[in-house]
């Protein structure tokens, strides 16, 4: 195994000795410094942190076995060969119980001394590799996720092994698994870090700005251009263009992104010559891209150029105990954020966390922390502090990708209402429990006729949220936890 | 085996050790460690006097301790059994005459060390 150059600490108090071993190691490129009492060993050792020591016994101050007590106490962890005049068993022996990896007889050999030197330096580097590998099994965060799953560490082994190509990421994924969040990590890995991350959302902007939002335009372009305005693809130049939502792309401009995905090159609306950019594109979904693609709504060219490296994120409900990791991390800044006191949850209240089914994924779990954070406090949060939505079931049918997915039940989970309608909101919908004698007698039925479709209500509600907004769309989004584009298809729709 | 030690004792320096080095090394490296050498000598073999000068029985035998680790670093083996009997407490010989000794083998070890790096073994 070919071996970079290494930091070797020869500890040796007669300068011939020390003299005999640097020559010796001369050729093999490593850089060398000497420690001629075991007090200088310990200095070098934590504060230059030699990969190898060469540690002779007989020091002037105090013993090499007492040296390397304390540079292991320390947490120095180089390798550290002993070398001794005595070639006696005794000695081997105790040298290994101190931590040295091997040990060597004076006078030596060249061949003797850099064998023995290159072997510890290599099971070293094989040692470092091993705990490296090892936390990167264990990892619980990564970049912007919070998880230590083993489907979790699956997709940080894949954005890590891709990061450093400019090949194209399909990223796949329930509503609220994270894919811009894995977009956002496939850039901050890559050498492109530095470059900027443009993310649009395909799905949020109206089909006719949706090609000026890409490929920019140029002033007097269209009415309303009033000047000269890049587009997300010369914005991601050197960088990150996160086309999200991919799938709700209008055929026709999906003909325009596979001619810039073959070439690099886009012509801005209204402008007469092409522009050329360096631009990695990292596209996302819900649903099941190749259903898409054989229902005739995603053109198929495009989808080879676009999946060279598919990413499929796991549901939480596939992420075993990540479920509490995240909670945890959730109540321990929105508590920070609310004044509250929490520092954690009870085991049933954990419980009920862990086996519920989270069809809205990470985002219904932060909305349902957020909402026991404004309405409680406490030590700990407990059960009754859940949102009943979690109280009722455990494990609930989970939307699945698909190919004709309802945009609701994709975009919009049973999130957990915001705070300000949280009470009202959870009591009207949560079905109500059997009734205990406490309770207030309940209302007469209502006749069928008395009921609004459900269609009717949603419809009702979203323009209600945007009277309340000032018609303002993301904000409207965020108040009903949806996605602005869920927002967007609701009223083409009802305009059709 | 009779024959390698017969000669071990009769050069000052131990061929197989001292002549590897003088072999594997460049000639600058094998000079280097015949200076420093050379310099560890002079220096300990003043130590040693001192020490047998003022009776200092730990001074004594930490400078013949080094002189042993020195002289055997580079195959000097005449040296280093001097200092090995120095270094040894229980051996009854005469400090003083030790040391001169030192003096005798350090000097006799430098001659046959130079003589090897002007011609080390295998140059024609």
């Amino acid at each position: 195994m070919a071996q970079a150059a290494a930091r070797v600490l020869i500890v040796e108090d007669t300068p011939t000795q020390a003299e005999v071993a640097r020559a010796l190691l001369r050729d093999l490129g490593h850089e060398i410094r000497l420690a001629e009492t075991g007090a200088d060993a310990l200095e070098q050792g934590l504060g230059w942190q030699p990969d190898a020591i060469l540690m002779d016994l007989e020091l002037p101050d105090f013993s090499g076995f007492e040296a390397m007590r304390r540079l292991r106490a320390a947490g120095v962890e180089a390798a550290i060969i002993v070398v001794t005049a005595h070639g006696s068993v005794n000695h081997a022996v105790e040298a290994m119980r101190e931590g040295a990896v091997d040990f060597i007889v004076k006078p030596f050999a060249k061949t003797r001394l850099t064998v023995t030197l290159q072997n510890a330096l290599e099971k070293r580097a094989l040692a470092s590799e091993l705990r490296a590998v090892k936390a990167q099994l264990n990892r619980d965060r990564f970049f912007g996720f919070i998880g230590a799953s083993p489907t979790m560490q699956a997709v940080y082994r894949t954005i890590e092994s891709v990061a450093a190509s400019k090949a194209n990421v399909f990223i796949t994924g329930e509503s609220g698994s994270g894919k811009e969040l894995a977009a956002d990590a496939v850039h901050r890995a890559s050498p492109r870090r530095a470059k900027p991350f443009i993310a649009l959302n395909c799905g949020a902007i109206p089909r006719d700005l949706l090609e000026s939002e890409i490929f920019g335009h140029v002033k007097g372009a269209f009415t309303g251009a009033t000047e000269t305005r890049p587009g997300a693809a010369r914005l991601a130049d050197g960088g990150t263009l996160f086309l999200d939502e991919i799938g709700d792309m209008p055929i026709d401009m999906q003909v325009k992104l596979l001619r810039f995905v073959q070439t690099g090159t886009f012509q801005p609306v209204g402008a007469s010559k092409a522009e050329k950019v360096d631009v990695r594109i990292v596209s996302a979904t819900n649903r099941d891209p190749w259903a898409e693609v054989e229902a005739g709504r995603f053109r198929e060219d495009l989808y080879y150029r676009l999946y060279v490296v598919p990413l499929e994120l796991p549901p939480l409900r596939d992420r075993g105990d990540d479920v509490l990791l995240i909670a945890r991390q959730f109540l321990g800044t929105f508590a920070r954020e609310e004044g509250k006191r929490f520092r954690g949850f009870t085991r049933e209240a954990e419980q009920a966390l862990a086996g519920y089914s989270w069809p809205g994924n990470v985002r219904q779990l932060q909305n349902a922390i957020r909402n026991i954070a404004v309405l409680h406090d406490g030590e700990r949060v407990e059960r009754a502090m859940l949102p009943p939505m979690l109280l009722r079931s455990s494990r609930v049918p989970t939307p699945a990708l698909s190919a004709s997915p309802d945009p609701i039940a994709a975009d919009a989970p049973p999130v957990m209402p915001e705070p300000g309608l949280a009470p009202a909101v959870l009591d009207s919908a949560a079905p109500q429990a059997a009734p205990s004698p406490e309770a207030p007698p309940e209302d007469p039925p209502r006749a069928p006729e008395a009921f609004l479709s459900l269609a009717e209500v949603e419809k009702r509600h979203i323009l209600a949220a945007l009277d309340a907004t000032g018609q303002d769309v993301p904000r409207a989004a965020a108040m009903l936890g949806v996605n602005p584009s869920t927002i967007y298809r609701k009223l083409q729709s009802w305009r059709e | 085996m009779a024959a390698e030690c017969e000669r071990s004792f009769v050069n000052a320096i131990d061929p197989d050790i001292a002549g590897q080095l003088a072999s594997e090394l460049p000639r600058d490296d094998f000079v280097r460690i015949l200076r420093t050498f050379e310099d560890d000598l002079g220096r300990l073999a003043r130590l040693l006097e001192a020490a047998v000068a003022t009776g200092d029985e730990d001074g004594y035998r930490r400078a013949a301790h080094s002189l042993a680790g020195a002289a055997a670093a580079v195959g000097a083996l005449r040296l280093e059994h001097v200092a090995r009997i120095a270094m040894d407490p229980r051996n009854p010989a005469d400090p003083r005459a030790l040391a001169v000794q030192v003096r005798q083998e350090a000097a006799a070890a430098l001659a046959e060390l130079a003589a090897l790096a002007d011609n080390p073994p295998g140059s024609a």
